[in-house]
């Protein structure tokens, strides 16, 4: 398949047209060059597949969603990728849409993505998801990379810090680390660091990848080979960083703003989550957290590894009565340790309820991010999930990793 | 001559045995007409924009999805206008502006409580039923004010 | 009805007759009227133009066999792109189901109203009723 080629993605839907949000579906599949499509069905099927799907579903619209996964399934519809969303807030169709999630992840190689949407949703929301579904589609061969060759650059211009990374032959020598003030300035300062201390000038660079919200802005600027969503970046990013690039892994990124939870096999996404309902269930909240205890965020992890998350009543459903329940808890002469540890665990326990729900698990699990530092949340995540969590060497520089690696397979073109 | 709403809201048997018998049928096709004509909007295929959702708000909460108040901002008015509606039962096949079992329901709710007169019945599976099934329907329809006489 | 020239409507006429074809329908369009399109379409003849000549034509093929021709508006023009399976690509449009559903029901519906204009008395329509817990118990004892 050529670059260009139109990505044909299924719309595995209900209720999309009815709910205000069917024209941004369709500006976001056209900005990324895809094309959404209702998959063929037979009639016949229609009779009976509540009983042959497994689920009787009172809506019709549902059984319709379930006969469209199926014919993609079977290949009666020939399509790249599956784009399966609902009504957020309604419960006949989660249980099917993720059902049939289920069921075209397991009987099919096709990228699928599952959204819940409200009449508020945008196709700018939506970027980032569709992206990396036609990425995946249309770029199979370069996501295939396992090892960096040549000297090449990653640039993760993200919501709350950049990172940069320069690698060569397979190796990061050098690395920059800076909190996003003004996009340009701070992807600047970071590459700067990361090319010092790699000894080598920029225009000996012979790739340059960007990921990250501020992807395109810096991308132009640094004349970027590879511009690219963070869910395809930090999937590989991961899984190149664990040494796990073959087999299943799950992915989970807790971001500044937002949360990721990737389904990998053989380091390509197949399943993937994005967001979260309020930023109390990202790393910003974990920052304000540190803030609030007056240390430095670099040592809220070890300080929360001390503390009980039991001692502490703490719901960070919303950013902002998190902080209230931490302020309360502390008035009420709970220790730092214990507000720690239950600010690490509030943020685990959303991720599981947001967002582990819409991938399946499968071990290894590896958490990436800035966040992953924090010593408290691996910890918690370990407990929650009764599973081990892997934290691979330079997990925060995940997204500038993955560029840099992906980006080396431009240098070979 | 009534206006007569029917249920499934794009039956082709039902807003055709309607107008057969004289009286104006409220349909959702008339509906989607007057969506998908409107100058000036571009959200294809229905021209559902996110104002539809809201305007939903009159017939069901917040919490309620999306697409169920969209499907309510259509629906909603059509069953106000009415003066006598006609409810036939479930139709597995009915989607779309029908595929939403949630939406349906507070449909039928809200026909069943105007005070109008109403008849219920559900769709014939044999040559009798299909017989009692007009039969009721043309009926009902004669006994709403202004109604034609069926035959010739 | 109050309608201007301007008030242009789709109307979709389902042919379910044994003298009528839908190309008799449609050779009947094309010779009564000249500001009528029609499109033949798998689920029936499509007429769109101003509502006062697609009501006139469409009751004259109605009357062509009234009985077993059924008629219902239709929300988007023929071949509209936003709903049009060969701009859509791949599936049919939610509603064509239903309709076909409802169009192997034709038959059924034209007898009935033929029996109706005829006055042919109603048969009363057996039921399956629910088995009786006294009789599902009378045939359990009854194979001990």
């Amino acid at each position: 398949m050529s670059e260009e080629a139109v990505v044909k993605v299924a719309l595995v839907s209900c209720g999309s047209e009815y709910a205000g949000v069917h024209g941004e579906l369709e500006s976001v599949a056209s900005s990324v060059n895809a094309k959404l499509v209702y998959p063929e069905i037979e009639i016949d099927i229609l009779d009976d597949i509540g009983k042959d799907f497994g689920i009787e579903a009172a809506s019709p619209d549902l059984r319709l969603m379930m006969a469209r996964a199926k014919a993609v399934v079977e290949g009666i519809t020939d399509v790249d990728g599956v784009f399966i969303t609902s009504c957020f807030r309604c419960a006949e169709a989660a249980i099917v849409r993720n059902e049939v999630r289920r069921y075209i992840n397991k009987h099919s190689e096709l990228p699928v993505i599952s959204y819940s949407f409200t009449e508020r949703t945008t196709a700018a929301t939506l970027l980032t998801r569709m992206e990396a579904l036609t990425t995946i589609a249309r770029r199979r061969h370069l996501l295939a990379r396992e090892k960096q060759s040549g000297l090449t650059a990653g640039i993760d211009s993200g919501s709350t810090t950049t990172k940069a990374v320069v690698m060569r032959d397979n190796e990061i020598i050098g690395s920059g680390w800076v909190p996003t003030i003004k996009v340009i300035d701070s992807a600047t300062e970071a590459f700067n660091q990361a090319l010092e201390e790699a000894g080598v000038k920029q225009e000996d660079i012979q790739a340059i990848g960007t990921t990250g919200y501020g992807r395109f802005l810096i991308g132009e600027h640094f004349d970027a080979k590879l511009i690219q969503e963070e869910i395809t970046v930090n999937s590989k990013g991961a899984v190149y960083l664990a040494d796990t690039q073959k087999g299943h892994a799950t992915v989970i990124d807790i971001g500044g703003m937002d949360n990721k939870a990737i389904s990998v096999d053989d380091g390509i996404p197949g399943m993937f989550t994005m967001g979260g309902i309020c930023a109390g269930a990202s790393g910003r909240f974990l920052d304000m957290t540190a803030k609030r205890l007056g240390v430095d965020i670099t040592e809220l992890g070890a300080l929360a590894v001390k503390g009980m998350e039991q001692n502490v009543d703490m719901n960070s459903y919303c950013i902002v009565f998190g902080i209230q329940s931490l302020v309360n808890s502390l008035a009420k002469g709970s220790t730092p340790e214990d507000v720690a540890a239950a600010a690490c665990h509030s943020v685990v326990e959303q991720i599981f309820e947001q967002q582990l729900q819409e991938v399946d698990v499968k071990e290894p699990l590896i958490l990436v991010g800035g966040s992953s530092l924090i010593e408290g949340v691996p910890k918690a995540l370990g407990e929650l999930l009764k599973i081990n969590v892997l934290v691979p060497p330079n997990s925060h520089l995940i997204g500038a990793v993955g560029s840099a690696l992906l980006a080396s397979g431009y240098v070979e073109e | 001559m009534a206006k007569v709403i029917i249920y499934p809201t794009n039956s082709l048997i039902l807003s055709d045995l309607v107008q057969r018998f004289g009286h104006t049928p409220i349909a959702m096709m008339e509906k989607i007409k007057e969506k998908v004509t409107t100058v000036g909007v571009d959200s294809p295929p229905m021209n559902i924009t996110a104002e539809e959702p809201k305007h939903g708000l009159k017939y069901a909460a917040v919490e309620v999805p999306a697409g169920v108040r969209g499907r309510m901002a259509l629906v909603g008015p059509m069953i106000e206008q009415a003066d006598a509606g006609i409810i036939v039962g479930e139709s597995p096949m009915a989607f779309g502006c029908m595929g939403c079992a949630r939406t349906n329901e507070l449909t039928k709710y809200l026909i069943r409580s105007r005070e109008m007169p109403l008849l219920e019945l559900e769709f014939p599976h044999s040559d009798d039923e299909g017989q009692e099934f007009v039969y009721k329907i043309a009926e009902f329809l004669k006994t709403l004010p202004d109604g034609e006489e069926a035959t010739e | 009805m109050a309608e201007g020239n301007e008030d242009v409507i789709t109307k979709l006429v389902v042919t379910s007759s044994d003298s009528v074809l839908p190309i008799d329908a449609a050779m009947r369009i094309y010779e009564s009227s000249t500001d009528i399109v029609i499109k033949e379409t798998c689920f029936g003849t499509m007429v769109t133009g101003p509502r006062e000549s697609v009501n006139k034509v469409v009751k004259e093929i109605v009357d062509l066999d009234k009985n077993h021709i059924f008629v219902k508006e239709r929300g988007f023009p023929p071949g509209d792109d936003r709903r049009c399976r060969a701009s859509r690509g791949g599936g049919s449009r939610p509603g064509f189901y239903f309709l076909k559903e409802e169009a192997m029901m034709l038959p059924m519906i034209g007898n009935a109203l033929d029996k109706y204009d005829k006055h042919v008395p109603l048969k009363e329509v057996e039921r399956k009723k629910k088995y009786e817990v006294k009789e599902l118990q009378d045939l359990i004892e009854s194979t001990q």
